[in-house]
């Protein structure tokens, strides 16, 4: 557990792949400079043998039939999108590789 | 009529002594008159409501068997999808988004013949206390309008205490149904994780979200939950357990149950608030309840875990948010980077980035076992906790809120804002089913909640200690503006 | 690269191997999984990341790992889950991906390969599922994304860094490819990207034990390029450390991944260490975990099909192939199936087999077609064996009736065979006969051989009626004859 800085704001807008405008990101940092220094309180528990809680469901192996369900028409789905072009999604030419 | 339960409204409507149209044209025009002042409604489904309203008079004209909620309006919190309908989660991202489907809450509710009356507002995304965050306009308390309603369910919560609508649908995340319950003097119920298909939900934090009602009263809760609380197989959390009737005896007492209430968790709290609560617990022992002192402090931690479990969650669930397929795509925006940072920040108001940002550093390389999976074994601890305390009772009672609701504004520091949530996060974390039933009132007339937990799938047992309560206590929920 | 200087180091090679599973529908969507139509038709909300969507596991996707599980000898999870793995990118339908990385359905395993003739044994550190990404078609001033493809299922196979050669990849990707196809996992229609390979590359000098600093080669969905791109980059490395040797190896080579062009025939860098990805994997809270019972295990071994390596034993003490043949047919499992269909109507295992891996893949080499492709069924392969081995016709006309299949590959041999007299081998006595005199006459030493017992000079007296005759003579009237003159 360690204190947050500006290195890792600069760090998290990338990864996060939000902007942050220059009015609003000193505020920004002080609340995350505040919510992790509140956080860290939690380096004082003890969880030596504890076991992570992955699940709070009770549930076990639920899987689905190998079936066709019922579809997202094309129309549907394309109209609530931003650009399109030829039934698919448009957007400007991506340069860059998947990460 | 509007002063009826929503129990009541069907009566009357199954016994002809109301039409469905015109039950929904009173609520419409009352939505009409106050939603503005209120800002509970984000849309108003007036069309979709009449036109249900006159199926339902048509099919009731011919004898058909009607559903369990027939002619009763419902209020949609608008993070859960009507099909065709605009869902924009209280944000500027999705101003233009048409659900593509129905959530399975709101299609089991037509099923049952609901009359799906509006979209209400809410925090952006679900993430707030207050519905200050809402990216539109803020949802006030219809006890006092210079107060918020809570959240991040304000919207719903308004409408309901107002009378809009005499049933609305929440969702709770860390206390986003009891809280506003709590603030706007009605009962909000969080079922036990899995109780209520996330399906048609908008994700907040998948592993603590749970959808549940407001109403007026426990008995409209339990009426609701019969329509709602069902298996769904497209939600792998699910839980398919046979139907239960939670109509069916609903106690007037606590006879043989056992209470837990955390004393030295509580020695904190406000004195007067502190004064209240326990003369709420007083009122239990007198229906018959023993009370059984029990150990809590490692809530302590619950907000910290909480924050970090939600936020991580989150962080990835608003990841799909980024103006490719839908939603509001950065017109400044020219290479595909662009799209992402500029659609995400214009999309999204502050506190929904600040929560993505601390999500995605809980997560991040170098601070995942710190931070996440750290909290993920405090969790464990705190069902650990539940579990042993639940051995030894049937419910434990706590307050709702350390206050009641404050003014616009009045809480600027994040983590004070964060902190309200401490009674109520925990139940999340352990999915267990929680309520909130009016408990009175505090020096500024405000209305303050009670809560009941209860082990998962233990729904019962919670809406019964309710409905014990409610009856005993009669506790006005009518704020006086909008009889 | 001089072999001197090649020999001196050692590659290490990791491979991960993505089969798209042939379910019906997706991996967490019940959407149709196929490939080839319209734009975004075989979508739901799921898949397309809509906002209240949610993943629900396909059975049958789980019970194909598992039997890829037990192919590979290895253990089945007692209890895997499922992670989220975030990156941003438009063909992710959520900015994440669902994948296994802590609990991976399918533990350590073993699959043998043959590597120029050589049987070796690779490990796989372990194989799990996850949903593949949409695709994104490149234009000139804009890109279009196809969700189609977003979320169908696949089974990633990730090898120990066990492999050391670009023949030892290729032969590795190879059995595995067979593996799949065999339990019916997947048809790894490679032009459609059903199979896809991941290379993680690095050398040292021979004999060094440690691990050096390794690149990583993606999307690759070609064997050759598969050792086309490995061998690029083995000598790549090797020429940068002996440029370099004066610096700390560390500082040579940097960690990076790259993607191979097939056009400029190289690699291109795609990120270094440096801007590595974080992927902040996660438990998925809106999957359960999977608990497989003993039972269960047990029942998907039973309904196991046969497995190449048994197919490729089987041919060889069975059927007599070599292990060479063999290990062509079985390596894929349609060539085999194919190769076993024509064993219905012929019993020349052998030359049915040749037939089929070397006349027939001579003859179409060079025209980019294959039996498949034309179409020409099995069983007229059978059946041209068959009329060879009843010597209805002779080796050489069998040759001009196989061109005249692949001309018209519905047409049966037999009926090619009825339709042309140039191919009825002559089997009038009257005309072959002075022939056979006349090779007789021509021929006394040959004729004094086969009486002191070699068997070779009557074939040579046979074979010389057979060019007389241009190959048109039955060669079954042909040996009688002879016969009957060197009897008397």
């Amino acid at each position: 557990m360690s204190e947050f800085n500006q290195e890792n704001l600069n760090s998290l807008k990338k990864l996060a792949r939000i902007k942050i405008p220059a009015d609003e990101e000193s505020e920004i940092l002080s609340h995350m400079e505040k919510i992790v220094g509140y956080v860290n309180l939690l380096s004082e528990v003890d969880t030596d043998n504890v076991q992570i809680a992955t699940h709070v469901s009770q549930n076990l192996n639920v899987l689905r039939e190998d079936n066709i369900g019922e579809l997202l028409p094309k129309e549907t789905f394309l109209a609530n999108a931003p650009d399109q072009i030829g039934g698919m999604i448009r957007t400007p030419p991506v340069l860059k590789e998947p990460e | 009529m509007h002063l009826l339960s929503a129990f009541e409204l069907r009566k009357r409507f199954e016994n002809g002594e109301l039409k469905a149209r015109e039950i929904a044209e009173h609520f419409l025009a009352r939505i009409d008159k106050h939603s503005k002042n209120l800002g509970s409604f984000l849309h108003v489904l007036d069309e979709r409501a009449l036109k249900k309203a006159d199926e339902l008079d048509l099919r009731k004209s011919k004898g058909e068997k009607l559903g369990l909620l027939a002619g009763i309006p419902i209020a949609i919190k608008d993070n859960m999808h009507i099909k065709g309908e605009i869902t924009t989660c209280g944000s500027k991202f999705l101003t233009n988004y048409r659900a593509p489907f129905d959530a399975s809450v709101c299609k089991f509710l037509e099923d049952q013949d609901a009359i799906l009356i509006g979209k209400t507002n809410l925090d952006e995304f679900a993430m707030g206390s207050s519905n200050e965050n809402s990216a539109f306009f803020p949802a006030k308390n219809p006890w006092n309008t210079e107060c918020v309603p809570g959240g991040s369910s304000g919207g719903s919560a308004a409408a309901v205490s107002a009378r809009l609508a005499p049933l609305a649908t929440g969702s709770d995340t860390g206390g986003s149904i009891r809280q506003p319950a709590s603030f706007c003097g009605i009962v909000g119920y969080k079922p036990t994780y899995g109780r209520v298909s996330r399906y048609g939900l908008v994700a907040f934090g998948s592993s603590l979200d749970q959808i549940g009602p407001f109403a007026t009263c426990v008995e409209d809760i339990a009426l609701i939950m019969e329509a709602i609380a069902r298996p769904c197989a497209h939600d792998s959390t699910s839980i398919s357990h046979p139907p239960e009737s939670f109509l069916e005896n609903l106690p007037t007492d606590l006879k043989g149950k056992r209470i837990g209430v955390p004393w030295k968790f509580l020695e904190e709290m406000d004195a007067k608030a502190l004064e209240a609560f326990k003369a709420n617990i007083e009122q239990l022992k007198a229906l018959g309840a023993e009370i059984v002192d029990v150990d809590l402090s490692i809530l302590k931690y619950s907000i910290a875990i909480y924050y970090i479990l939600a936020t991580a969650e989150a962080s990835t669930n608003l990841a799909r948010f980024d103006g490719i397929r839908y939603g509001v795509r950065s017109p400044n925006a020219k290479a595909l980077e662009d799209i992402y940072d500029f659609s995400r920040d214009e999309g999204f108001g502050k506190e929904v980035k600040k929560r993505i940002l601390l999500g995605t550093h809980v997560l991040s390389s170098g601070y995942k076992d710190a931070y996440y999976k750290k909290a993920q074994k405090v969790r464990t601890l705190i069902i650990e906790r539940y579990n042993s305390i639940f051995k030894e009772c049937d419910l434990i009672s706590m307050p709702v809120s350390p206050f009641a609701a404050f003014k616009f504004g009045a809480i600027t520091d994040p983590i004070q804002m964060y902190l309200q949530d401490i009674f109520t996060v925990s139940a999340n974390l352990a999915g267990l089913p929680a309520i909130s039933v009016p408990a009175g009132f505090d020096h500024n007339k405000m209305p303050v909640g009670l809560q009941f937990l209860a082990p998962q799938m233990k729904d019962k047992t919670v809406i019964d200690a309710a409905h014990a309560f409610e009856k005993s206590a009669k506790i006005p929920t009518m704020p006086e503006a909008f009889a | 690269m001089k072999k001197e200087l090649r020999e001196k180091w050692e590659a290490v090679i990791g491979l991960e191997i993505h089969a798209q599973l042939n379910t019906k529908s997706k991996m967490f969507s019940s959407a149709p999984n196929r490939f080839g139509d319209e734009p975004n038709t075989n979508i739901t909300e799921v898949c397309t990341g809509q906002p209240g969507a949610l993943p629900v596991v396909n059975k049958e996707a789980v019970k194909k790992a598992v039997a890829f599980g037990l192919a590979i000898g290895a253990k089945i999870s007692d209890f895997t889950t499922f992670d989220r793995k975030s990156y941003f990118y438009p063909d992710s339908p959520r900015n994440f991906q669902i994948t296994q990385f802590e609990n991976p359905i399918v533990g350590r395993g073993t699959v043998f390969a043959d590597v120029d003739g050589v049987k070796k044994e690779f490990i796989i550190e372990h194989a799990h599922l996850e949903d593949d990404a949409g695709m994104l078609k490149h234009f000139s001033n804009f890109a279009g994304v196809d969700y189609n493809r977003a979320g169908a299922p696949l089974i990633e196979i990730v090898s120990e860094p066990c492999i050391h050669s670009p023949q030892e990849a290729s032969a590795y990707a190879k059995a595995i490819k067979a593996i799949v196809q065999y339990i019916g996992a997947s048809d790894c229609n490679m032009e459609q990207g059903q199979l896809r390979f991941d290379a993680n590359i690095s050398v040292r000098p021979k004999g060094d034990t440690t691990l050096r600093n390794k690149t990583e080669i993606k999307n690759m969905n070609s064997f050759t390029f598969l050792e086309l791109a490995a061998e690029a980059e083995i000598e790549r490395q090797i020429l940068l450390y002996t440029e370099n040797h004066h610096k700390p190896h560390t500082d040579v080579i940097k960690q990076g991944t790259y993607r191979w062009d097939s056009e400029t025939k190289s690699i291109i860098l795609m990120r270094t260490k440096e801007s590595a990805a974080d992927y902040r994997y996660f438990p998925e809270p809106d999957l359960t975990p999977i608990v497989l019972s003993k039972e269960y295990i047990e029942k998907v071994r039973e309904e196991l099909p046969e497995l190449p390596a048994d197919r490729f034993d089987r041919y060889v003490s069975e059927l007599e192939l070599s292990a060479y043949a063999a290990s062509i047919l079985t390596l894929d499992k349609t060539l085999s199936d194919y190769f076993e269909e024509a064993l219905k109507y012929s019993s020349c295992t052998k030359t049915v087999c040749n037939w089929i891996t070397v006349e027939f893949a001579g003859k179409l080499k060079d025209t980019g077609n294959t039996l498949f492709s034309l179409g020409i069924p099995a069983k007229h392969i059978g059946k041209l064996v068959d009329l060879i081995d009843k010597k209805t016709i002779t080796g050489k006309i069998a040759k001009s009736v196989a061109d005249d299949m692949i001309k018209d590959p519905k047409r049966d041999p037999e009926e090619i065979v009825n339709s042309n007299p140039d191919y009825k081998p002559v089997a009038d006595t009257s005309t072959i006969e002075p022939l056979v005199d006349q090779v007789l006459s021509n021929n006394p030493t040959s004729i004094e051989d086969y009486k002191a017992g070699k068997k070779k000079a009557f074939a040579f007296l046979v074979g010389q009626v057979m060019k007389l005759t241009k190959g048109k003579a039955s060669p079954a009237v042909v040996n009688d004859l002879i016969n009957k003159k060197l009897d008397s």
